[in-house]
Formats: structure tokens, sequence, C-alpha cells
């Protein structure tokens, strides 16, 4: 990949969200969630990036972040150069960056038509006259390899995969250069996530557009993505190509992840079961409360710690085209 | 043998005045030995969590009823035989949980959130042994410890309390602590992280070796089938259109709606070139489909042919595969 040539749409500087949590109403000690700590990447023109990562590691903050849905406590997010802020009207920045999010049934009013639904954030951008909605929306649910008649219809009426479509028409409804796709397909059935990753394909080719590809399933990462980002307790683990990331990941995290697809050849279960073990007294540190956290944040499960990342917190480091974090990779 | 079903149908009324209704499940023959994982795979709505509810009962009454058929449960050593479609209502809770018992797909439903995990453990062991509630709560808590839970320090804690992975262990150990001689798995792993579903997958498989339960293992994921089952059923509107050892079916599957299957999973093995489309079903599962008088997969199938619009029989090829399909060669 000729990553260096292509404009770089995103980019992403230090970022970092903290939350604080009460242990109790009257307990005024104060813990702070590092959900997403120090994140910096960058995500170029018409490139399929995904971010990989287990449940709780701060994946979907970071989509939000993206998405100004929350404040950022430090860093910044560039987007074509321009600082995000999506208060600002010169940039319209809401008509470039839109997201499909995971749930098709609760991510559709249940009230309005389906034709409603797609052209409003259309007519809200003055893309379009409100006259022209539904005439705008027939043409999009075409796009989305939907029929013209399914616009008069309500949310309810429709099947996951047919949702899943609607949520697509309308992010792209407003013509957006960037889509952010958080776990599309995860709450869909076998052939029909074939039919919507189909045709996130045939979108991406025909618009030109640039995903940010949120998922924990390392399969479909194999079969869409440039780039694959792996995150662990906030923090990224590794940056790479996807052929290098799936020929041998140099994180010991990303080898554990790899390792745990079932894909299609016979392997021993029986070996899984440990792994609660240490689950079960760490289960904090996949939120990252952070006291005592000087050191990696995967250093407890780690395969390969030393006594240098207890109290030494290891940087992204490029290696070639592969970013890593973790001093012994 | 420790559960054989023989020609089970089940009739799910549509209009109960009209009596109107259709099969479920359609003369649904298959068997389980001691210590055996059969799983059942299928796209959603064919109707195998309904024969999984079918097999302890618990379809919906009024709307649904085992029209023929019979399910035997034997013991372990073959000492009582109990035919669950004969039992009256007021005897069947003496079987559930004792012989036969479930864990269910949402672990955050199937807990009661206002009663501690131990408690609800012991309930069940009260309801069926006479025992005091002291050496009832060991029992429980050896249980937990098992599915590598702290069995002690979490005894006292509520669902809320417990991670999602946590409580499909407690599920498990809830399913499993009266020792049945069947368990049926109603998609366990769906709703959990990649890690969690394979520690989960992988303590089903340990109660499989150490307590010598049979599992009927229902999901729709391929790849989870492939690692844990012995044996695999292709299940579709209601029908069986496969059966064989698990390494058979996803290696060299026969009936067009099983190749179907394996093909639109992007698998981690090379079959797909990065970004290649992948193969589709044509069409939806519905319910008119139930009722065809034809191969029920006729609509949606690539070899159909003439000799398809009669009814089809499940034909035998050897001793341990059976096809619905009469284009195999």
């Amino acid at each position: 990949m000729n990553t260096g040539k292509k404009p770089e749409v995103l980019n992403i500087n230090k970022l970092s969200k903290y939350y604080l949590s009460y242990g109790s109403l009257f307990n005024f000690k104060r813990n702070i969630i590092k959900a997403v700590d120090n994140v910096s990447f960058k995500v170029y023109k018409g490139d399929i990036f995904s971010i990989v990562g287990e449940t709780g590691c701060g994946k979907s903050t970071l989509s939000k972040l993206i998405l100004g849905l929350t404040n950022r406590t430090s860093g910044e997010i560039f987007y074509k150069g321009n600082i995000l802020n999506y208060n600002l009207k010169k940039l319209n920045l809401r008509k470039k960056i839109q997201i499909v999010f995971q749930d098709p049934y609760s991510s559709l009013n249940p009230k309005k038509k389906i034709y409603k639904i797609v052209s409003l954030p259309a007519i809200k951008n003055k893309i379009i006259k409100k006259k022209d909605a539904l005439q705008y929306s027939m043409q999009m649910l075409k796009n989305v390899g939907l029929d013209e008649d399914y616009v008069f219809k309500f949310p309810h009426e429709l099947s996951g995969g047919q949702r899943q479509r609607i949520s697509i028409a309308r992010s792209l409804s407003v013509n957006p250069e960037l889509l952010v796709l958080d776990e599309p397909v995860s709450a869909l059935d076998v052939s029909v996530s074939a039919q919507i990753l189909n045709l996130l394909l045939d979108l991406h080719e025909k618009n030109n557009l640039t995903y940010v590809f949120i998922t924990h399933d390392l399969r479909l990462v194999r079969h869409m993505a440039d780039t694959v980002c792996v995150m662990y307790g906030g923090k990224i683990m590794e940056i790479s190509p996807v052929d290098k990331f799936f020929d041998g990941p140099l994180h010991p995290y990303s080898k554990v992840l790899l390792e745990s697809i079932l894909a299609y050849g016979p392997k021993n279960i029986l070996q899984f079961a440990d792994a609660g073990n240490i689950n079960i007294n760490n289960i904090n540190i996949n939120a990252g409360t952070g006291k005592n956290r000087r050191g990696c944040v995967y250093y407890n499960l780690c395969s390969r710690r030393m006594d240098k990342c207890i109290n030494n917190e290891p940087d992204l480091k490029e290696n070639g085209d592969v970013q890593v974090n973790c001093f012994f990779p | 043998m420790s559960l054989i079903i023989d020609n089970l149908t089940v009739k799910l009324y549509t209009n109960f005045k009209k009596k109107e209704f259709f099969n479920v499940a359609d003369s649904v023959s298959f068997s389980i030995q001691n210590g055996e994982i059969i799983s059942v795979v299928g796209e959603s709505g064919s109707g195998k969590s309904f024969l999984g509810l079918s097999l302890m009962r618990l379809n919906p009454p009024y709307i649904s009823e085992i029209s023929s058929g019979s399910i035997l449960i034997s013991d372990t050593d073959g000492f009582e035989k109990i035919d669950i479609v004969k039992l009256k209502e007021n005897q069947l809770s003496d079987v559930r949980g004792r012989l036969i018992s479930m864990i269910f797909q949402d672990p955050n439903v199937s807990l009661n959130p206002v009663i501690k995990i131990g408690d609800q453990i012991i309930e069940a062991i009260l309801a069926h042994k006479k025992m005091k509630k002291k050496d009832a709560s060991d029992v429980a808590i050896h249980y937990l410890e098992l599915m590598r839970i702290d069995g002690k320090a979490r005894f006292n804690s509520y669902p809320h309390e417990l991670s999602g992975g946590m409580r499909q262990r407690v599920m498990i150990a809830m399913a499993m602590v009266l020792e049945p001689v069947v368990l049926v798995a109603d998609e366990p792993t769906t709703a959990l992280d990649v890690k969690t579903s394979l520690q989960v997958l992988a303590l089903i498989e340990k109660m499989r070796f150490e307590k010598n339960v049979s599992v009927l293992f229902i999901t729709h994921d391929l790849s989870i089938a492939r690692n844990i089952s012995d044996k695999t059923i292709v299940f579709y509107a209601g029908q069986i259109m496969e059966y064989g050892t698990t390494e058979d079916i996803i290696n060299s599957p026969l009936h067009p709606y099983s190749i179907s299957l394996t093909k639109s999973v992007p698998a981690l093995s090379k079959d797909y070139a990065p970004r290649e489309r992948l193969f589709v079903i044509p069409g939806s599962l519905s319910q008119s489909d139930f009722k065809s008088e034809k191969c029920r997969f006729y609509n949606r199938c690539f070899k159909r042919s003439k000799d398809c619009l009669n009814e089809i029989p499940l034909l035998k090829l050897s001793s341990e595969r059976f096809a619905r399909c009469v284009n195999i060669q």
C-alpha cells in the first residue's frame, strides 16, 4: 500500500477521553476511567481503517469522539487539516462525517416513515428542498438495493437486514466522505450480513468513501480492511497493514486476538477455559481504573512481561509501516 | 443413548380459532449419545430455537403444541426412561433441571435481577433434593468455582454486579448444578465478546468431559459448530436438511443450503480474495416456506430442478450421513 501518496483524511493526535466515576454517592474519592488514552493515528483517503478490540476497550468511545458526540478531555482531531469542530458552520462537518450504528432495531425512529428518516439529514443540511424528499429518498433506497415501495413503510415492517440498509441510506443521504461503521453486521444473521458487507464494499468503490470500520470480528477485517488498529484498555496496541498483521502480529495481545478466532480449522477449545482465571481478578483492567497503573496496560495478561513493564509505559513506536506499543515486539 | 427424538412434530397456530397452523418442527428425528455435542445450525427464523424449547416442553402454550412424536430421555445408567411428550404439566418440573436443562441466549434477561445469584442457584437444588440450605450453598459454590468464578465472593452478588460473560457462566452453573443428562444451549455466546464467548464454549466442553453431559448446541455460527460439536444438524424451515459428522458437513457439504451457508462466511482460510464479493443466498426465509409442498429450500436453491416439486424425504447416504435433496450425486 502506498499510503504515503494518499491525502490524509483524519489525523488524530494524542486524543484522550477520561470519565470520572464515583464509588457511591457519599464517596468523594473519584476514580478516573481512561476510556481513550493518548491515542494517535492517521486515516488516509479511500482506506478502510479497522479498529479491533474486545468489549470495553474504548473503540465505541473513539467513534463518538470522531463524530463529536462527546467532548474530548485532551488532544486534537484534524479533519483534512482543520481542527474537527462541529459548531463551525463554515466547515459543515456533519455533511462530511456520518455513522452507521450497530443495532438497526434501535437506531431508527419507529414513529416515522422511511422516506422521512432517509431524507431528514439531507433537508437539514440544505442539500434538497422539503418537497423533493420523496423523490430523493427513493433514489437513496435504490442505491442501497432496496425497492422503491419501501419509502411508505415504517421501520417495524422491515427485517433486520433491510433496516440496516435504511440506516446506511440515511448516512449516505448527505454524500459523506468519511463513514464510521460501528459494528454494522454484528446484530445480523449470516447470509444477511454477507449482503450488507457486499453492499458496503460496492458503495466504497462507487462513491470513493473512507471507512472507519469498528468490529470485533477479525474475519471481517481480513476480508475488508487495509489497516488494522488493535486497541486494549483505551490504548492502541498495534497499527499495521492487513497482510502483515495476519502473517504474524508483533504485539502479544494481537497474537491472543488472532488465536482466539474460531476459524475453519480444528482447534482445542479447552485451552481457553483458564482464560477466566486471570480475567476475574483483573476485571478492572479492561475498563482501565488506573490508580497504581504506571506501566503497560496489558501487563497482567501478557505472556512476554518483564520487570521493565511494571513501571514504564511503552509508547507507540514505528517499525517500518507497523506501529507497536510494546518494549519487546 | 441419552436422548432419542423420534418423528417430533410441533404445530404453531397462526390462527387458533380457524385452526390455521404450520409445523415449526416437521418430523424431526435424531439421537444424542452420552457426552456428545450435537449442534443445530441455520438462519434465524428457521425454527431451531423452537426445537430447543420443545425438547423441554417450554414451547408457548395455546399457540403451539407437540402434535406427534416422542422425546425419550434416559438416565446415564439407563435405569430411568421417560417420554417427555407424554408427561403431564405437573410432572414436568420434576424432569426439568434434573434430567434436561437449558442455557438461554441472553444472560442479561434470563437471570432474576432482584435475587442474589447464589440464591437463584440454590433454588434449583432445593426444589429437587431434600438438603439443608447450607449444604446446598456448598454445592452451588462448588459449581461456581467449576465455572471459574470466585464462588464465595460472588455468591451474594446480584446479576447487575457481574459482567456478561460471568452471567452466562452463572447460567451454565445453574443449569449444571443437578447434573442433568442433556443440556440444551440456545445460542449461549451470541450476546458475548470474542474472548468471553471462547471461554464459555470451553466451559461447556469441559462439562461434557467431566460430567459426561450431552449437549444440543443451537447456533448460527458455523465456525463455533465446527469447533465444539461432534455432529451437526443443518436446520431449515422446520426440517433437518442435512445431518452428519461436523467434519463432513463443514468440509464437504452436500445439500445446497449447507453449501450456501458455508460459502457466505468470510473465513480466515483463503477462499476469498480480499474484497471479493461474498456469496449471498437469494431471497429470505418466509412463513410460507414452512407450509410449502415442494422442497422448502426450492425458492432460494441454485440446484433446483423439476424433481424438487414433490416433498422430499430425508435420504440416508451412509450410516452417519443424511440429506434432504434429490440432486446429490
